[in-house]
C-alpha cells in the first residue's frame, strides 16, 4: 500500500536535513526575533509622557529612559526582551521587530544598546548548517575532540528546554558537529542553564556547577536566566543565573531559537581557551 | 455569560441551588449563581465546608477543581477559601463552596477544617494553602512543606497581602524534608533528582525498590517555583497575559486562553467569531506538536531511536509551521484580551491544512510501524497501570483520565469560545458511535498502552478539527474587543478554564480596585492534579520503566510548582 515514493516518505531512506533546511534557509518571516530601534528613530524627538508610554508597554522592563546631556534616551536591555511585540505596537517610529535572531554575547552589558547611535543589523542570519559547521572546526582545533554539552534547568517555564531538546532532533543534530548532551555534570565542558535561577534550585545549581570539572563554560539561556526576564528578581527568583553561577555568555530570546543556541555554544568553544 | 445568545437562566443552576438551600438552609449566608455557570454557595461558618464540599461531591456529582485562598482581610475582614467543584454530566456547571476564615488573634495561625481524608485530591491544596497563606489544615495528615521548600522560614508566607513581592528572606540551616521511609530486607533507597539525566525540568524522586521492583515512590517538586502568582498582583492585565503564556511555555496558547476567558467574562465581553476560531486552531496546533514530542518520548524510552528520530521531525516541521503562522515557534504571542493578535488570511489557512495533511498522512505511516514493533508494544502494554477508580478518586484530567476510562474533555464538558461548534470527536455524533465509543472507553486498561493509543487518536482528531474550523472561518476580519477597564468591577471574580494537552487548566482571575490590577490570580493546571498519579503508577513496575510511565504522563514540573 505504499502510495508515496520513497523521496517524500518519511520511512524512506533520504536525509531529512537536506530536504527540510535549504543551505541559507532562514528563520520565517513572521518570526518575532531581535528587538531593536528602528533605522530612523535617532531623528524621533523624545519627550517625557512618550518614555513613560513605552517604559509601561514592556513588561520585563527592557526599556528604560535617561537624560544625558540634557537631552532624554531610551535604552534596550535585549537580555530582558521576551519579544513580544508591544513596544513595536505602541511606538512603531521608535521599535522594530526584526525576523533575525537576537545575538547571544559573552558581556552582559553589550545586550544593553541606547538608541543613539543605531547601528546597522551585522547582516543575515546564518543556517544551522553553516554555524554548525563553524562550531565543529572549532571544536576540533580547541578541544581536539568533542564538546560536552549538560543541560541545567534552574526554574524554567520550559519553553528553552523545547528549543533545547530541538537540538538532538534529525534536522538539527547537533551531534554530526561534535557536539552532545551528556547526563552528568561531571563529564561536561559547558553547562547550559535555563530559568529564571529559583530560590528553590539555587543550592542544586550550586552543586552541578561544582560538579562540573575545569575548564567549564557557563552559557545563560533565555531572557530568564540571563537577567530573570518576566519574573525579574523576587522572593522566589534571582535576577538571572549570573547572581548564583558565574555565567561566560548569555543568550538572549524567549525563548532562543536553535540556531541562537548554536551561535552561543560558538562563543562558549571560544571561552575554553 | 451575559452575550445575548446564551443570556437565558441555567436551569441546572437553578437546580443545584434550590438543592443547596433545601439541604443547608439557615447554614449558608446565601446562593447565587455569576457568570452563567458557576454557582457560588456561601456557607455561615468554616466549620461547614467538609459536610458541604462532601455534599457537592456525592449529591451533585461534583469533581474538584481547585481550592482557591485570598486573603482579603483588608476588603472584608477575612481569608476567603473557594472550592471549586466541576459538575460532569455534560451540564457545563462550576459549584463553589466559599467560607470565610478569620484571623482572629494575631498570636495563633488561622485554622480551616481539612477535607483531604473525605476527598484525597485536596490534600496538595491544602499543603500549598499553608505554605503560602499560613492558615492550617486541621486534620491533614501531611503538614510538610510543599510549594516553599525547608529552606523557607515558618513565619513568612509569600500570598499574604503585606507580604511584599521582593522580600528576599534569609534561609534556615539545617532542615530536613522527611521522606516517608519504606524498611525491610533488601529494601533500598534511591534518590533521583532534582538535576535529571535528559534535557527536561528539574524534580526530585526518592525510589524504594526491591531488587528491580518499586515498591514506592514520593516525588518532591515545586523547584522551579517561581511565584508566578504573587506577581500577577503586582503586573498590569495585558503583562499578566504575557505572564501566563510562560506559567508552561509548551501550554502558551491553553494556559493564556483561559486567562483570557476568564478576564472576558468579567467583563461581560465575547470576542468576535474569527478571533475564536483562531484561538481554537493555535490551540489544536499546540496539542498536536506536544502529543508528536510525548510519542517520540516514548519511542525513545523504550529504545526505538528510528520511531522517535521520525516523530521528531514531524514535531519540528508543526513547530516551523507555529512560527510561520503565529511568528513564534512555541505559539507565544497568540491571545490577546477580548480576542487574539494574529490573524489567519486565507494562504496561512492554505498552509496550515496543507502542512497538516502531509504531517498527518507521516504520522500514520510511523504509528503503524510502531503498532506492528512487537519489543516496543509489550513494553507499553501493562506498564503504569492506574485503574478507573484511582483515576476518579484522585480526580484526573486529560490524556490521563481519558486513557482510564474517565471520558472527561472540557472542550466538551464547558464548551468554550469556538468550541462550542466544533466536531470535537467523531464518536460523539450518532448512537453508533457513541456505542462504539463506550466500549473503547471500557477496553482502555490505564497503562502506558492506553496513553499512547489516546495521544494518537487526539493527533488524528486535531487535524480533523483544524480542517473544519479553517473551512469554516468567519469573514467578519474583526480580531479583538476591548475589554473597557471601566466594566471591570472592582473585586469582581471569574473561573476562566480550557483544554491543554495535559488535561484541563482552571484559573481564576479577581480583578483589583485599582483599575487594571488584579487582586488574586489563581493558576491549577492539569499537571498539578495528575502529579500525584505517578506515585501510584510506578507501583510494583520496575526501575527502568519509570521514565516511560512518567513520559506517558507527560506532567509539566512549571505548570506544576508555579
Amino acid at each position: 500500500m505504499r502510495k508515496t515514493s520513497s523521496r517524500h516518505d518519511i520511512l524512506g531512506d533520504h536525509v531529512e536535513t537536506d530536504k527540510l533546511v535549504p543551505e541559507g534557509d532562514r528563520s520565517a518571516p513572521a518570526f518575532r526575533g531581535d528587538v531593536s530601534f528602528a533605522p530612523e528613530s535617532g531623528a524621533q524627538l523624545l519627550d517625557s509622557a512618550l518614555c513613560r508610554q513605552v517604559e509601561k508597554v514592556c513588561a520585563p522592563k527592557a526599556i528604560a529612559s535617561k537624560e544625558v546631556d540634557g537631552r532624554l534616551q531610551l535604552t534596550l536591555d535585549k537580555g530582558r526582551c521576551i519579544m513580544c511585540g508591544l513596544c513595536e505596537e505602541a511606538a512603531p517610529a521608535l521599535f522594530e521587530v526584526q525576523s533575525r535572531f537576537s545575538r547571544p554575547v559573552k558581556k552582559k552589558s553589550d545586550l544593553v544598546v541606547a538608541q543613539l547611535p543605531t547601528k546597522a543589523p551585522d547582516g543575515r542570519d546564518s543556517s544551522h548548517e553553516e554555524l554548525g559547521r563553524q562550531l565543529s572546526k572549532k571544536i576540533t582545533k580547541i578541544l581536539g575532540r568533542s564538546l560536552a554539552i549538560r543541560e541545567v534547568d534552574a526554574g524554567s517555564c520550559n519553553g528553552c528546554e523545547v528549543e533545547v531538546a530541538a537540538l538532538n532532533n534529525a534536522i538539527y543534530d547537533i551531534e554530526r558537529f561534535g557536539a552532545h548532551f551528556v547526563a552528568s555534570p561531571r563529564h561536561a565542558d559547558v553547562l547550559l542553564v535555563t530559568g529564571v535561577g529559583s530560590r528553590n534550585m539555587e543550592a542544586a545549581l550550586r552543586r552541578t556547577f561544582d560538579a562540573t570539572p575545569d575548564p567549564k563554560v557557563v552559557v545563560a539561556v533565555g531572557a530568564c536566566a540571563t537577567t530573570g526576564g518576566i519574573f525579574g528578581d523576587t522572593y522566589a527568583t534571582s535576577g538571572g543565573v549570573g547572581d548564583i553561577v558565574p555565567v561566560d555568555v548569555y543568550v538572549p530570546g524567549c525563548p532562543p531559537r536553535p540556531e541562537a543556541l548554536l551561535y552561543g555554544l560558538l562563543l562558549a568553544v571560544d571561552r575554553i581557551r | 455569560m451575559t452575550n445575548g445568545e446564551v443570556a437565558s437562566v441555567h436551569t441546572g443552576a437553578a437546580r443545584r441551588e434550590s438543592m443547596l438551600l433545601e439541604t443547608f438552609g439557615k447554614r449558608l449566608v446565601s446562593v447565587n449563581t455569576t457568570n452563567w455557570n458557576e454557582v457560588h454557595v456561601h456557607a455561615r461558618s468554616k466549620e461547614d465546608i467538609p459536610e458541604l464540599c462532601l455534599y457537592v461531591r456525592h449529591e451533585l456529582k461534583g469533581k474538584l477543581a481547585t481550592i482557591i485562598c485570598s486573603d482579603e482581610r483588608r476588603v472584608t475582614g477575612a481569608f476567603v477559601l473557594r472550592y471549586a467543584f466541576d459538575i460532569g454530566g455534560g451540564e457545563d456547571l462550576f459549584v463553589i463552596v466559599t467560607a470565610r476564615v478569620e484571623h482572629g488573634d494575631s498570636a495563633s495561625p488561622p485554622v480551616f477544617p481539612s477535607i483531604a481524608l473525605l476527598l484525597p485530591a485536596a490534600t496538595l491544596y491544602e499543603r500549598e494553602i499553608r505554605d503560602t497563606f499560613g492558615l492550617i489544615p486541621e486534620g491533614n495528615p501531611d503538614q510538610r512543606p510543599l510549594s516553599l521548600h525547608e529552606h523557607w522560614p515558618e513565619d513568612a508566607f509569600p500570598l499574604r497581602k503585606e507580604f511584599e513581592l521582593r522580600t528576599k528572606v534569609a534561609n534556615v540551616q539545617n532542615r530536613d524534608y522527611r521522606f516517608l521511609k519504606v524498611e525491610g530486607e533488601g529494601v533500598t533507597e534511591i534518590p533521583v533528582g532534582p538535576v535529571h539525566a535528559g534535557i527536561i525540568e528539574p524534580g526530585h524522586f526518592r525510589f524504594s525498590a526491591l531488587g528491580e521492583i518499586i515498591v514506592n515512590l514520593e516525588t518532591r517538586l515545586f523547584y522551579t517555583h517561581r511565584g508566578v502568582e504573587k506577581l500577577a498582583e503586582d503586573l498590569s492585565l495585558e503583562h499578566v497575559l504575557l505572564l501566563s503564556e510562560r506559567i508552561s511555555g509548551d501550554e502558551a496558547v491553553a494556559n493564556s486562553s483561559a486567562y483570557c476567558q476568564a478576564l472576558e467574562k468579567v467583563a461581560g465581553v465575547l470576542p468576535p467569531p474569527r478571533a475564536l476560531q483562531i484561538r481554537a486552531v493555535c490551540a489544536e496546533l499546540e496539542r498536536v506538536y506536544n502529543h508528536l514530542g510525548t510519542l517520540a518520548g516514548l519511542s525513545t524510552d523504550v529504545g526505538f531511536a528510528y520511531g522517535a528520530a521520525r516523530l521528531n521531525i514531524l514535531k519540528e516541521r508543526m513547530m516551523r509551521l507555529n512560527e510561520q503562522v503565529t511568528g513564534s515557534r512555541l505559539l507565544f504571542g497568540v491571545n490577546r484580551l477580548g480576542g487574539v493578535g494574529v490573524d489567519m488570511p486565507s494562504e496561512k489557512s492554505r498552509l496550515v491544512k496543507g502542512t497538516i495533511d502531509t504531517v498527518l498522512a507521516d504520522f500514520n505511516r510511523i504509528v503503524k510501524l510502531l503498532r506492528n514493533d512487537s519489543s516496543v508494544m509489550d513494553r507499553l502494554r501493562g506498564t503504569g497501570t492506574i485503574g478507573p477508580n484511582d483515576a476518579e478518586e484522585m480526580g484526573l484530567l486529560g490524556v490521563a483520565a481519558r486513557s482510564s476510562g474517565l471520558d472527561v474533555d472540557t472542550r466538551r464538558d464547558h464548551p468554550y469560545g469556538a468550541y462550542r461548534s466544533i466536531t470535537i470527536a467523531p464518536h460523539y455524533d450518532t448512537p453508533r458511535h457513541i456505542t462504539e465509543h463506550e466500549v473503547e472507553m471500557a477496553n482502555r486498561r490505564g497503562d502506558v498502552l492506553a496513553r499512547f493509543e489516546t495521544r494518537v487518536e487526539e493527533v488524528v482528531n486535531s487535524a480533523n478539527m483544524l480542517g473544519e474550523v479553517l473551512w469554516n472561518l468567519d469573514s467578519d476580519p474583526e480580531l479583538s474587543i476591548p475589554l473597557g477597564k471601566d466594566a471591570l468591577n472592582p473585586f469582581s471574580h471569574a473561573l476562566g478554564y480550557s483544554e491543554s494537552h495535559r488535561g484541563q487548566t482552571v484559573h481564576w482571575v479577581m480583578v483589583g480596585e485599582k483599575p487594571g490590577t488584579i487582586f488574586r490570580y489563581k493558576v491549577r493546571t492539569a499537571s498539578f492534579a495528575n502529579w500525584p498519579a505517578i506515585e501510584m503508577a510506578v507501583v510494583n513496575d520496575i526501575l527502568a520503566d519509570f521514565p516511560l510511565i512518567n513520559k506517558s504522563l507527560d506532567l509539566s514540573y512549571a505548570g506544576n510548582d508555579l
